[in-house]
């Protein structure tokens, strides 16, 4: 499923970036790597952007970013 | 003596800034990066027998050559090659911050790091291995703790040490496995046979990588296409084993050698306390209580920085306008001086003068503030509550703030797009800020809407407003799809943990930037006054009609005919409103109801005047203080009651409907001449050029609508 499909609180496991170029070597820069594991902290009171917790640290993402990334649920 | 190049990158929020003013606090100067508007950082000074020209290189999480940031703090350590690089990594964020410090080895630079926010790691209950952390990364590695200012002895013996002996200090390759390893000897080879004398220029394993990884710029850089035989060579047999792009496996093998790293030298032990950051975003990021709370925070904001300001802004203005200006004239007066140098003196250069430093109050405490929010990490937050909205016009969530400010003043709001991450939202969003209606326009819709609108003047005064908002999200806009044409750039930011900024961060940073603020823009608007004094007073002595300013009015009143104002008087007032928009009502005043001059002389002894300034001084804290606690509004920005011999006037000349019109232009037409070089000094000539061509043509299209459009349907 997509990373942002994914509930609050739900722990996942990241498998793959669906782009290529900027984006995908930007994401992985801030450590969205295939095989993480990742969970999703909170959503903006608008519904947009998505608080998530990778490598220990709190990154936020629109959603449009992260729904070009493909992960599974671990929990 | 020895004099070496130090440059200092880290990832943002690494306590970066709070490191560099630790280091060289006062010697620091501030600047923009060439051509671009990213802020520079640099200061010289002596450590021992030691001259240090110390660079800070904008704060990176990668050096990729996708973002401007990162384009500029590669190109300076692989062109300037400064003799030691400081990386300064956040010791509570290990893995993310050695994935930089594992590319800027790649620069075959000496590199120390500076383990900074050492004491909250520890408060966190981390344990890092110092010792076998320099060992595996072959570097010297110093525990600092910016804030306090602990390490920093530490760290310039280090730089030190360094500089003496580099070779010692040269940083081991990395270990990249077999197949990498492999593919650089291909290319090092055949770079070494057709093209060896790249090797002088680029750091020879760095330029194989980013060979390998096809890095758009170095491949521009240096002729090669990327598709090169040698090049396919190299990639083939690792790509096969990896089925992805070279630059995304390289990527991960980085983060491979922070994570390896990482896990050798990090305990965490058990039972450390909860996480006071996830408790204040429970609460700060609340489905329910996040908007609110950013209201509440913003509304603070705004008062203080206006509201409190404004009786220090009142102070400096009756300041200049009084005692030393009337010094002045009697300086002059005793040496015979001519009436017109007077009014030069004072009205020009003076006057000028005042124009410059009634701002500083509100340009430092927007600083202040803006530092505070950013340093303290909630500016991160207000980012992420926002930006669904100021997405959906194309803007970033941390547009949100300039913009709100720009009701108090325009001015401000360019200085606060310095907290947006990318050029382009900086750029973007100070250009759409003139239309937000600013308090110095509210005496002009006050004398006008009083002369004209009666009972209708709340919703004539409101659609004003209203107004203004719509036209900047339309410039946006138009923006967007022209000059700033692209993907908007991805909302991929990390949400710091909060930390209190220190008092010394915030005032440094406060004091450069008013530094900047008086050499870079208080100049051109001193020598803009003096321009417009001789537009208004010569030949000196005239009747306005005939004064420069008059012939000049009348010389374009055409131009305004189809908006319903094409006389000179309108023209002319426009023109001073340049100078700020409240001299609109000024200029009105002194052409339509001339008041003939009364000379008091005023018998104040120069003691009495001197406890009359401190007096002011002091009563302004009390007054600024009061405001913030005053009731909702703006209480420092008061309209003063016209005469209503001007509004008679006005009564003969306008229509209600050319009056509309003349207001839009108002709301409109560029804002100030503060404004316009405040603008350059931030952006530049070319977005000055920019935003003073929207800014004429946009008033003048929407007042022919308003305006004909409004006769069409019979307004008059």
């Amino acid at each position: 499923m997509k990373l942002s499909e994914l509930k609050i609180g739900q722990k996942a496991r990241i498998l793959s970036i669906k782009t290529t170029g900027p984006l995908k070597k930007r994401l992985m820069d801030m450590g969205i790597l295939e095989g993480e594991p990742i969970i999703v902290e909170k959503v903006a009171p608008l519904g947009d952007p998505i608080d998530i917790v990778v490598k220990n640290y709190h990154l936020s993402l629109r959603k449009s970013e992260a729904e070009k990334i493909e992960v599974e649920v671990i929990e | 003596m020895k004099r070496i190049k130090v440059a200092v990158a880290g990832n943002p929020n690494s306590g970066k800034s709070t490191l560099i003013n630790a280091i060289a606090g006062t010697h620091l100067y501030v600047g923009n990066w060439p051509g671009v508007t990213v802020e520079k950082k640099t200061a010289t000074f002596k450590f021992d027998e030691l001259t240090i020209d110390l660079v800070d290189l904008p704060g990176t999480y990668s050096l990729s050559p996708y973002t401007q940031e990162e384009i500029i703090a590669r190109d300076f350590l692989v062109k300037e090659k400064p003799d030691v690089i400081i990386d300064v990594v956040d010791a509570t964020n290990l893995e993310r911050n050695l994935y930089l410090t594992v590319q800027l080895l790649e620069l075959g630079i000496p590199v120390i790091v500076a383990l900074n926010i050492f004491d909250e790691a520890k408060k966190k209950g981390y344990e890092i291995n110092i010792t076998e952390l320099e060992q595996l990364l072959n570097v010297k590695v110093i525990p600092t703790v910016a804030t306090k200012k602990e390490g920093i002895k530490e760290l310039l013996q280090a730089v030190k040490e360094v500089a003496t002996s580099p070779e010692k200090f040269r940083p081991r390759k990395l270990d990249y496995g077999p197949d990498v390893e492999e593919a650089l000897k291909i290319i090092e080879e055949e770079i070494m046979k057709v093209r060896k004398e790249l090797f002088d220029t680029y750091p020879k394993n760095w330029l194989c990588l980013k060979l390998l990884e096809g890095d758009e710029r170095v491949l521009q850089d240096t002729g090669f296409k990327g598709d090169e035989d040698f090049l396919q060579r190299a990639r083939s047999h690792f790509i096969k084993a990896h089925e992805e792009d070279p630059e995304s496996i390289l990527a991960e093998m980085r983060y491979g050698i922070a994570h390896g790293i990482t896990q050798k030298v990090l305990r965490k032990k058990a039972g450390a306390r909860i996480d006071l950051t996830q408790r204040i975003d429970k609460i700060v990021l609340n489905r329910y209580l996040g908007i609110p709370i950013f209201l509440a925070i913003m509304w603070f904001t705004f008062k203080f920085a206006f509201d409190f300001s404004g009786p220090f802004s009142d102070w400096i203005d009756g300041l200049i306008s009084g005692p030393i200006t009337r010094w002045a004239t009697v300086g002059l007066n005793s040496l015979n001086s001519p009436e017109w140098l007077v009014s030069l003196v004072t009205e020009g250069i003076i006057a000028g003068v005042g124009a410059v430093l009634v701002f500083v109050p509100l340009i430092g405490i927007i600083m202040f503030l803006m530092t505070l929010l950013e340093g303290s990490g909630y500016m991160a937050r207000a980012a992420f509550v926002m930006d669904k909205l100021m997405h959906s016009i194309g803007l970033h969530g941390k547009s949100f703030i300039p913009l709100i400010l720009g009701f108090g003043c325009n001015v401000p709001s360019i200085y606060a797009t310095r907290v947006l991450e990318t050029e382009r939202d900086r750029k973007l969003t100070a250009m759409i800020c003139p239309p937000i209606s600013c308090s110095a326009r509210l005496p002009v819709y006050v004398l006008f809407i009083g002369a004209f609108f009666g009972t209708k003047g709340a919703t004539v005064l409101f659609s004003i407003y209203i107004l203004g908002m719509v036209m900047a999200i339309i410039v946006g806009f138009i923006l967007k799809n022209t000059l700033f044409k692209g993907p908007t750039p991805p909302f991929i930011m990390e949400l710091p943990p909060y930390r209190i900024p220190t008092l010394r961060d915030l005032t440094i940073h406060t004091w450069l930037k008013l530094k900047h603020f008086l050499i870079k823009a208080g100049t051109f608007i001193l020598g803009a006054s003096i321009v417009f004094w001789f537009l208004l007073n010569t030949p000196y002595g005239v009747e306005k009609e005939n004064s420069y300013l008059g012939k000049f009015g009348k010389l374009i009143s055409p131009i305004f005919e189809p908006l319903g104002f094409g006389n000179w008087q309108a023209a002319s007032s426009l023109v001073t409103g340049i100078i700020a928009k409240e001299v609109v009502v000024t200029t009105m005043a002194e052409i339509y109801a001339p008041e003939k001059k009364e000379k008091k002389e005023e018998q104040i002894t120069f003691s009495e005047e001197i406890k009359n300034i401190c007096i002011g001084f002091i009563s302004a804290f009390g007054k600024g203080f009061s405001n913030i606690f005053s009731s909702f509004g703006i209480s420092s920005w008061e309209v003063e009651e016209q005469p209503t011999e001007l509004q008679k006037k006005l009564q003969e000349v306008f229509t209600p409907l050319s009056a509309y019109s003349f207001l839009v232009f108002v709301l409109l037409y560029v804002p100030c001449l503060t404004f316009a070089f405040v603008l350059r000094a931030e952006f530049g000539w070319k977005t000055l050029g920019q935003v003073l061509l929207i800014y004429l043509i946009l008033p003048w299209i929407t007042s022919f609508i308003v305006y004909q459009g409004g006769k069409f349907l019979g307004f008059e």
